[in-house]
């Protein structure tokens, strides 16, 4: 296996070729929605023209991590309650995540339960449109995803480094990658446009205090992502919990009895989730 | 207590939490006995969520309390140093502990160490 630059990687993740490619109705949407006068109904109508994409879609805004109490049952609705940042979101990446939840299935759930952790948070704190915050939980490890999908061989010497040799996964990205998953993630979001909010978030997550504009949602985000892998559910690519930035503490800390009712509502909802994850292998 | 999918409900098995469908409505209390009649008409009325008392469900893959508790002193070895999160271990511990054991025995574990 030939060692790869950072140059090199950066301009293989330009030219994503084992990625899916992006749904060309990503771009009609981008369109549509510069226009100040689109309506969610039309929006809608143009997504449910496609149906295995819709049917993806409520799929997602329907499970637990989002905790919408009423089922949602048109993308119109969708669109209305959750705003296009999400759904928009949630199509670019929803063929990459097809790919991993059969691929990883552990990633998939990490991935999951910090959209649920960071849903939870956010609602707490009174962030308006907490499902923004979900998604970007959803798609904080986006580089990893990347990683795995388009240098196989060599996402496989990070985790067995990982194991080996006890290290956190960030460490090893760098040895091997020259960057680790957050820059990764981040060349990618960028380049999918996703909004800022959520790519600031996911190109900060272990250094959240540096995320200026955004700095109390990468605190969440970053947050999340501690309190998913403590709890033990799913797997990120190395077991340990990530190192807690006080800065962020600071913005979002919250009571011994605040976090045991946190603790109390991630639990019910992982086990609502774990269904999800099973109900979603059976059927494949 | 435990949560598990209605699935996994068996005749004998006792709520501790009410039983809900998604939308929220309520449909039995905590105490009721379940019966692979009653199992059948919650799951019809689409509850997916019971809640029971002890821990009847052995899970595919699901740890004892006590290798979960090593597992969880493992996850923060890195992390052993900052305060926030030994708070944060302890109160995961003590959550586990009181899900499957009960407050009294946390309370009792709690003596005993301190003594």
């Amino acid at each position: 296996m030939t060692q790869l630059t950072p140059q090199e990687i950066r301009s293989r993740l330009k030219d994503i070729q084992s990625l899916p490619t992006l749904p060309p109705i990503v771009s009609r949407l981008n369109e549509m929605v510069a226009d100040q006068n689109i309506t969610a109904t039309k929006l809608g109508e143009v997504i449910e023209k496609d149906q295995v994409l819709t049917s993806k879609l409520l799929k997602m805004v329907n499970s637990s991590f989002f905790g919408f109490p009423q089922r949602i049952g048109t993308v119109s609705n969708a669109l209305v309650l959750l705003g296009f940042n999400v759904i928009k979101t949630l199509i670019v990446t929803s063929s990459i995540f097809e790919v991993m939840q059969a691929a990883d299935v552990g990633l998939f759930k990490h991935s999951l339960g910090t959209a649920t952790a960071a849903g939870i948070i956010a609602r707490r704190k009174g962030i308006k449109n907490p499902e923004e915050i979900s998604t970007a939980g959803l798609i904080h490890d986006l580089g990893k995803i990347v990683v795995r999908a388009e240098f196989p061989e060599l996402y496989q010497k990070i985790i067995d480094s990982t194991r080996e040799n006890e290290v956190a996964i960030q460490q090893v990205e760098l040895e091997v990658l020259g960057m680790n998953h957050e820059e990764i993630g981040g060349i990618v979001a960028r380049q999918w446009n996703l909004p800022d909010r959520l790519t600031v978030a996911l190109e900060y997550h272990h250094r959240p205090d540096k995320a200026s504009d955004f700095a109390q949602v990468a605190a969440i985000i970053h947050f999340s992502d501690i309190l998913v892998t403590a709890v033990g559910f799913g797997d990120g690519g190395d077991p340990w919990v990530p190192a807690l930035s006080h800065t962020a503490w600071e913005q979002i800390k919250f009571s011994r009895q605040e976090m045991k009712e946190i603790l109390e509502e991630l639990d019910e909802k992982l086990v609502e989730l774990e269904n999800f994850t099973m109900d979603i292998r059976e059927k494949e | 207590m435990q949560r598990i999918p209605i699935k996994m409900a068996a005749a004998g098995m006792k709520l501790a939490r009410e039983a809900a469908t998604p939308e929220g409505q309520v449909l039995c209390g905590p105490g009721t006995e379940l019966s692979a009649d009653l199992i059948q008409r919650l799951e019809k009325q689409g509850v997916m969520i019971l809640t029971v008392e002890g821990h009847p469900v052995k899970m595919p893959g699901e740890l004892s309390l006590a290798e979960r508790l090593r597992e969880l002193d493992r996850r923060f070895s890195k992390v052993a140093g900052d305060p926030v999160l030994k708070a944060l271990k302890n109160l995961i511990a003590e959550y586990w502990i009181v899900q499957e054991k009960g407050e009294d025995y946390l309370q009792e574990l709690k003596k005993r160490i301190s003594s």
